[in-house]
């Protein structure tokens, strides 16, 4: 380690933000884990954060001062941080309007405020999805593009970031790692919280839903968590590099076509229809499953038919490890690993005792 | 020896002359006469040993020498302390994966007898240690017997009771080769293996598998053979190969499944294709990668498909799936040096026709059958198929249409179209693919066997060709006959079923599944398909392409 930095990490707790807040740590910074609702750190693997490694720090950052008194603020303002890494994030789909504003926009505008008054670099974890549904290659270097947003997610993202943006433009040193679909561990396929992807996976997979409206030709960018970990880690670290520009972490991009591949060697599996988005009529489907994709499927509809692709020329001119390459192979861990947690794979008749969760 | 060095060196002395350039070259006797064994019939196998770092050829010579069968191999020292170095290198990883063949040849030179330069011969022997080598092929031996006895494991536990007595079998003699080169007996071929226990003498062990050497000569029943045999090779240093609840799992082969409509189709290596009944298509449906067998049988029970060891096994055999042992990857049966090692792939179904739009033609509920055509054109054919029924039903909408307004010269048009798409099926559904041009379709009814829908089709197709439409009534006349043409097709292919896309929003509905099913496949295989038919169909929102209030 170069030099030691004292690091506050906001949404410690969540997927990416206890990876990052563990690596820091054992590269010997002084992190200070910014907790909301789970006041424990665990990481991907299950494994609890050793609490001597790190301090938390119970705030808010949807309120002002993120929820901490005058003074305790103004400690931490004046306690000489050198970095904010800014994870905390509602990632979910098909949350209200309001959640989306508190968490993702105000957040953000908090995190940039305690950065200013700091004198800290920000290093705001945003997505690459803000690049909404631009098909071809997607820049580092752009972000509004007067694209359109699929979801109330997307457009606080953007929201966000261009509140990143304009505050650098105003003294803030900043610089933004935007991951892609944030999933399981690269080499074991691990991941500790089964959301977004996971359920759609999970209801195509068991025949819930048997049609989706999506092209073979759309991609889907699935990044391991690890990795965007280490990207977030690594800019941090060499802020000096880093600040003003904005990083893609993303994976390999698997097609419509190499899941419907992969899916296929799973013989308990359903593969699902992928049906041209202007031949798709919800109309159609059986009851049961227009529930399912009223409620589950339809807020992914966007991006099963958009074709982009992430550049991430910054990402690898700051030296991180070569991005994950083979999507295929990638995905048959994710569900080899869904299938020995039991996430997956379960046999019809069980299935059909066992609430996943995703509506019904 | 059966034969004498005296009469070894004669036969050398008329062998070499034979032979390009043999000067200075050591030469040794290998294989089974060397080895003690052999009689009158055994090939006499000389090896050249060159003092060099040549790369001599691998083939051997092929001698007759006072009529008897001579082979004359080649190698340079150099070449020799190489394999050996390969043995050595493979043995300290992976001693099981070693090739028998390379293995082969480093056992015979080391117990060879020497006939000419026996100093250069006993300094090329030294490259290996006769003991490191005596332990690499009892392990080599012992895998083998591992894999086997895992197996008969798996397929008792799949109620294939004699097939496991039959790999029983296969992997005591492993295990015994195993146990007799780690008395020094490290001759490969296992036909010579009474000579080799005689040679080792009295010993429990030996007089043990003796009695087990078959299930026939054992006097057991299949079940109790695998017990005992089981337990024969674990006493003869076969470890890692217990019984026990929950050690076998079932494992992927990398075959894909494509489901279409209600029937199960699985591919192998993107090229063969196996259609599965009902039955064998809940049991295949119920695996999970990973669970034990006990789990998996339990969960084809709880699928409807109770007692499916049997098909299990048949997927094992087809290689569609794998059995694993936990904790220490596949099971790879083999037999070396007996027989080749790969999946079975059973004949070809005859099941007529091949294909029809719900999927290809299974043979029973307990099927597993060989569609008789490449997955590629299996795929081709059976799109097309499905297209032909959508393009049958748009004709007919056309034909409609022209006699209602009076258009005789559209309606034959239109009669016409619709009597070759109606073909298009015929030929698909036997898996003819490319189609032929469709003025040749009624002609090119000739590929098909013969038999009575069959040949009923040919004639009506025939007259049909020839039909007039002028008048209301020879209008009406003609889509009568091509309406119950139509029907004897869809009977004979396997499409009645086939939902007349236009009549309803739900037919329209099954035809588009149907499509979208068998695109899947397609698409898997980069597969020809129908493109820009499909592509209509695809891309119309469902809506029905003729009609106006679309």
């Amino acid at each position: 380690m170069t030099q030691r930095l004292k690091v506050l990490v906001t949404g410690a707790s969540g997927l990416v933000g206890a990876e990052v807040t563990a690596r820091l740590a054992a590269a010997g910074h002084e992190v200070t884990a910014v907790v909301h609702h789970r006041r424990t750190l665990v990481r991907n693997d299950g494994t609890p954060l050793d609490p001597a490694t790190v301090r938390c720090l119970p705030a808010d950052v949807t309120r002002p001062r993120l929820g901490l008194s005058e003074a305790g603020y103004a400690e931490l303002a004046d306690g000489g941080i050198d970095r904010i890494v800014h994870c905390a994030a509602i990632t979910d789909f098909g949350r209200p309007e309001e959640d989306y504003r508190t968490v993702n926009v105000d957040g953000t505008a908090h995190a940039v405020e305690l950065a200013r008054a700091a004198g800290a670099g920000l290093v705001h974890v945003g997505t690459a999805y803000v690049c909404g549904e631009r098909d071809g290659l997607i820049r580092e270097t752009e972000l509004d593009q007067g694209q359109r947003l699929a979801n109330g997610y997307e457009a606080s993202k953007l929201r966000a970031e261009t509140l990143v943006h304009k505050a650098r433009a105003d003294g803030v040193r900043a610089a933004v790692v935007r991951p892609s679909i944030v999933v399981g561990d690269e080499h074991t396929g691990v991941v500790r919280d089964y959301k977004n992807i996971y359920v759609v996976l999970k209801l195509t997979t068991e025949g819930r839903v048997r049609s989706i409206p999506g092209l073979y030709e759309a991609r889907l960018d699935l990044v391991p968590v690890d990795y965007v970990a280490d990207v977030i880690t690594r800019v941090t670290e060499r802020f000096d590099e880093a600040e003003g520009r904005t990083f893609h972490a993303a994976g390999a991009p698997l097609t419509l076509r190499d899941f419907s591949d992969v899916m296929a060697e799973y013989p308990s599996f359903h593969v699902p229809r992928f049906v041209p988005p202007t031949s798709f009529d919800t109309e159609r489907l059986p009851a049961r499953e227009r529930r399912y994709y009223e409620r589950i499927v339809s807020l992914y509809e966007s991006y099963f038919r958009r074709r982009m692709t992430f550049d991430a020329s910054h990402t690898a001119a700051l030296g991180v490890r070569g991005a994950p390459g083979d999507g295929p192979g990638f995905l048959r861990k994710l569900i080899d690993h869904c299938l020995e947690s039991g996430y997956l794979g379960a046999p019809p008749a069980e299935a059909a005792h066992h609430s996943d969760g995703a509506g019904r | 020896m059966i034969l004498s060095e005296e009469y070894l060196q004669n036969l050398l002395d008329k062998t070499l002359p034979q032979i390009r350039s043999t000067d200075g070259c050591a030469v040794v006797l290998e294989g089974s006469i060397a080895e003690g064994f052999g009689n009158s019939s055994s090939d006499i196998d000389f090896l050249l040993i060159a003092d060099n770092d040549a790369e001599l050829p691998t083939m051997p010579s092929l001698l007759f020498v006072d009529g008897r069968r001579v082979e004359v191999r080649t190698r340079s020292v150099r070449q020799i302390a190489e394999q050996f170095a390969a043995v050595t290198t493979a043995a300290a990883d992976r001693p099981g994966a070693l090739a028998e063949d390379l293995l082969n040849r480093c056992q015979r030179l080391l117990r060879s007898f020497p006939l000419r330069e026996p100093e250069l011969v006993a300094k090329v022997k030294e490259l290996m240690s006769s003991d490191d080598f005596r332990t690499t092929v009892r392990e080599w031996w012992a895998h083998a017997a591992r894999q086997s006895i895992r197996y008969a494991l798996a397929l008792r536990q799949l109620g294939q009771e004699q097939e496991a007595a039959a790999w029983t079998e296969a992997g005591l003699l492993q295990a015994v080769k195993s146990w007799a080169a780690d008395r020094g007996e490290t001759y490969l071929e296992p036909k010579w293996l009474p000579e080799q226990l005689r040679r080792i003498g009295d010993h429990p062990s030996a007089a043990r598998y003796l009695t087990l050497a078959s299930p026939s000569a054992s006097g057991l029943g299949a079940d109790a053979y695998v017990t005992e045999g089981v337990r024969l090779a674990a006493d003869l240093g076969v470890t890692g190969a217990a019984p026990g609840a929950g050690r076998i799992t079932v494992a992927g082969a990398g075959v894909t499944t494509w489901q279409t409509g209600e029937r199960v189709h699985v591919v192998r290596g993107r090229q063969d294709v196996f259609v599965l009944g009902d039955r064998a298509a809940l049991a295949w449906r119920s695996l999970v990668f990973g669970r034990t067998l006990e789990q998996t049988l339990a969960a084809a029970d709880a699928a409807g498909a109770p007692q499916a060891g049997p098909l299990i096994a048949r997927f094992l055999r087809f290689g569609l799936v794998r059995v694993a042992w936990r904790g220490d990857g596949p099971i790879v049966p083999g037999l070396p040096l007996a027989a080749p090692s790969g999946d079975v792939t059973p004949p070809p179904s005859t099941a007529r026709p091949i294909v029809g739009v719900g999927g290809a033609t299974a043979g029973g509920a307990e099927a597993i059958d060989l569609v008789p055509v490449p997955a590629r054109r299996f795929s081709a054919a059976a799109m097309t198929l499905v297209w032909s029924n959508v393009l049958v039903e748009n004709a007919r909408e056309d034909l409609v249409g022209a006699l209602g307004r009076g258009q005789w010269s559209v309606a034959r048009l239109s009669a016409l179209r619709m009597l070759r798409f109606a073909l298009r099926g015929v030929l698909s559904s036997y898996a003819v693919n490319p189609l032929p041009p469709d003025s040749e379709v009624v002609r090119r009814l000739s590929l098909l066997p013969a038999g009575a829908d069959l040949d009923d089709i040919r004639a009506q197709a025939e007259h049909l060709e020839t039909l007039t439409i002028a008048s209301g009534p020879q209008g009406e006349a003609a889509l009568a006959a091509l309406d119950g043409f139509v029907a004897l097709v869809r009977g004979a292919t396997g499409a009645d079923r086939f939902p007349s896309s236009f009549d309803s929003s739900d037919g329209w509905r099954q035809t588009l599944e149907a499509g979208y099913d068998w695109l899947r496949l397609g698409a898997h295989l980069n597969a020809d398909l129908p493109i820009d038919e499909a592509g209509d169909l695809l891309s119309s929102g469902g809506a029905q392409p003729h009609a106006a209030s679309a």
